[in-house]
């Protein structure tokens, strides 16, 4: 044997356990569920027996009103807290990008990513703190009109959570892209008298926009599933597709139903995350050429 | 005039940073004096008076015990496994020159992608179908697989850092590969590896979705107890657990930052 052929056993043997792994663990369950969302649903027991015949009701259903209520609510407060989220991030991520003293931008951007690492119920507790009853609840919802357990206020709390959570994120991406931005553009139109505002709207923008759209992007696809938030924050009273799955479970275990849920949420979540992007970069390239 | 309209937009924009940083920092603020909060009643933030009370009930409840017992048995055994077997990925993907290896790259990131929920969900059917219905493995299995895209991706990014000269040198001098694996690599990889292990251990330990389907009347982790506890008895222990795991987590985070910058982990490739 050669050293390279005994080389490339070696890996093969290596690969071995992460397959395993993968297989048992991902792959293999991941295909039952596609089995499971087809089949007709009997109750009792956990999942569907393997005789059950196959059906597509279970995907018909989701286009019912009720169901679609769910999606449209995931996809509504989803893309309404990344749009947030991204607007707050910029200024945070340009004053940390144009920061001088590379000590203070440093300590900056590790405060972002210390409030990145808190726990996610951690943070989603301390939200329900602060905007429910010890917190400013009472004062915020006097101040909106709103009664602190009207459904209008429980969907701003998810929404505060959304935006909680991927600010900091969206303030992380950000940063990068508004560094590699040479100052001196803006520094330049500001000489050729444009004022500082409309230099901004005029380049620093456009210029980041690869960055912004990556932000919202990975935004919109973590909000889209987002599961802990709307199950702490939502009271129930705010559901998400996710937490859909999980009602299927707990409540009313109906386990073809919620495979069925759980492949599109899958579909959902893997056309944002690389679908989309593809496509994006493909006709921003387009457009450069044209 | 420009200027002035300048100055003001500059203003503006100061304001809303310094609310948004507020709105950032105000919720664990009111979390950490709330969990000190000497009233054994829900109360207004400030408290008015300070005590140990609530860090002594979650200490001393069974109920949190249990599930940060469970927890952290998870949380070690996952992570001993999950660095182990994305040691192994990482090697055979650092090394290998085999044309399927950006679909392996692909396979091995793909947790990332599914929702959390969905890994949750469809664990769930599957453990039940091969008749693992509760207790430790299932929360193992699921923890594992959550965790090892991190494994695979952090020690892979400290293999590929090695300069191949340096394990061909030791080739040459007569070691074979498993030597040269051992005395050269693993050494010179062992920064990364221990973050590896760290991310594991915290993404273990923070995982609500996953472990929220796994759990079982016994065994559960300490996130599934402070759900369950938000849902029935909305008290301050909850805040005390929520501060002890908020110290846990930062002060190992803080370990793997003086390592390898988590910096660079989370940005991405």
């Amino acid at each position: 044997m050669t050293r390279l052929s005994r080389a490339s056993a070696r890996n093969l043997f290596l690969l071995v356990p992460p397959l395993v792994v993968f297989t048992f663990l991902l792959i293999i369950p991941l295909g039952n569920v596609l089995d499971q969302s087809f089949r007709h649903f009997e109750a009792g027991g956990i999942g569907a027996s393997d005789y059950a015949p196959y059906t597509l009701h279970n995907y018909a259903e989701l286009l019912d009103r009720a169901y679609f209520f769910y999606f449209a609510q995931t996809f509504r407060l989803a893309l309404i807290s990344s749009v947030i989220s991204v607007i707050l991030a910029f200024p945070i991520a340009y004053l940390i990008a144009r920061m001088r003293s590379h000590f203070w931008r440093g300590l900056a951007s590790g405060a972002l990513i210390a409030i990145l690492s808190v726990s996610t119920l951690v943070r989603v507790y301390s939200l329900l703190l602060t905007l429910g009853p010890v917190g400013f609840g009472r004062p915020l919802s006097l101040f909106l009109g709103l009664s602190p357990n009207s459904a209008t206020y429980t969907e701003l709390m998810v929404l505060a959570g959304l935006v909680y959570f991927h600010t900091p994120v969206a303030a992380l991406i950000l940063i990068g892209t508004i560094q590699a931005i040479n100052s001196r553009l803006v520094e330049a139109a500001q000489s050729l008298g444009v004022p500082l505002w409309k230099s901004h709207f005029s380049i620093t923008i456009p210029l980041s926009l690869h960055g912004i759209t990556a932000a919202f992007l990975i935004s919109l696809s973590v909000c889209v599933s987002a599961f802990v938030i709307p199950l702490v924050l939502g009271k129930g009273k705010v559901l998400f597709v996710s937490n859909l799955i999980y009602s299927r479970f707990s409540e009313v275990a109906n386990y073809p139903s919620g495979s069925a849920i759980s492949i599109v949420l899958l579909a959902i979540a893997i056309v944002l995350v690389t679908v989309l992007p593809w496509l994006l970069s493909y006709l921003n390239r387009s457009t450069v050429a044209a | 005039m420009t200027r002035v309209l300048d100055d003001t937009l500059y203003a503006l924009l100061l304001f809303v940073v310094a609310l948004v940083v507020v709105f950032l920092l105000m919720p664990l603020v009111i979390t950490i004096g709330m969990a000190f909060d000497a009233r054994d009643y829900l109360g207004n933030f400030p408290p008015r008076a300070l005590s140990l009370q609530w860090f002594k009930h979650f200490f001393s409840d069974e109920f949190y015990m249990n599930g940060l017992t469970t927890s952290i048995s998870v949380a070690v055994a996952s992570t001993v496994l999950s660095t182990i077997i994305g040691l192994t990925a990482a090697t055979a993907l650092a090394e290998g020159r085999f044309g399927y290896k950006q679909a392996l790259n692909t396979l091995f990131l793909s947790p990332l992608v599914v929702p959390s929920v969905v890994v949750g969900f469809a664990l769930l059917l599957f453990f039940s179908k091969i008749g693992l219905y509760s207790g430790f493995l299932p929360l193992l299995g699921g923890h594992v697989i959550i965790t090892l895209p991190y494994t695979i991706r952090v020690s892979l990014a400290g293999l590929v850092g090695i300069p191949r000269s340096v394990k061909e040198a030791a080739l040459v001098l007569g070691a074979n590969e498993w030597r040269a694996f051992f005395t050269v690599s693993l050494p010179l990889a062992r920064t990364s590896i221990f973050a590896a292990a760290v991310f594991a251990f915290v993404f273990s330990m923070d995982d609500v979705a996953v472990s929220l389907f796994l759990s079982s009347v016994n065994t559960y982790t300490l996130p599934v107890a402070m759900v369950g506890m938000m849902r029935s008895h909305f008290d301050l222990s909850i805040a005390a657990a929520a501060v002890f795991m908020m110290v846990v987590m930062t002060t190992l985070m803080l370990c793997v930052d003086r390592l390898s910058g988590v910096n660079k982990i989370l940005a991405g490739d």
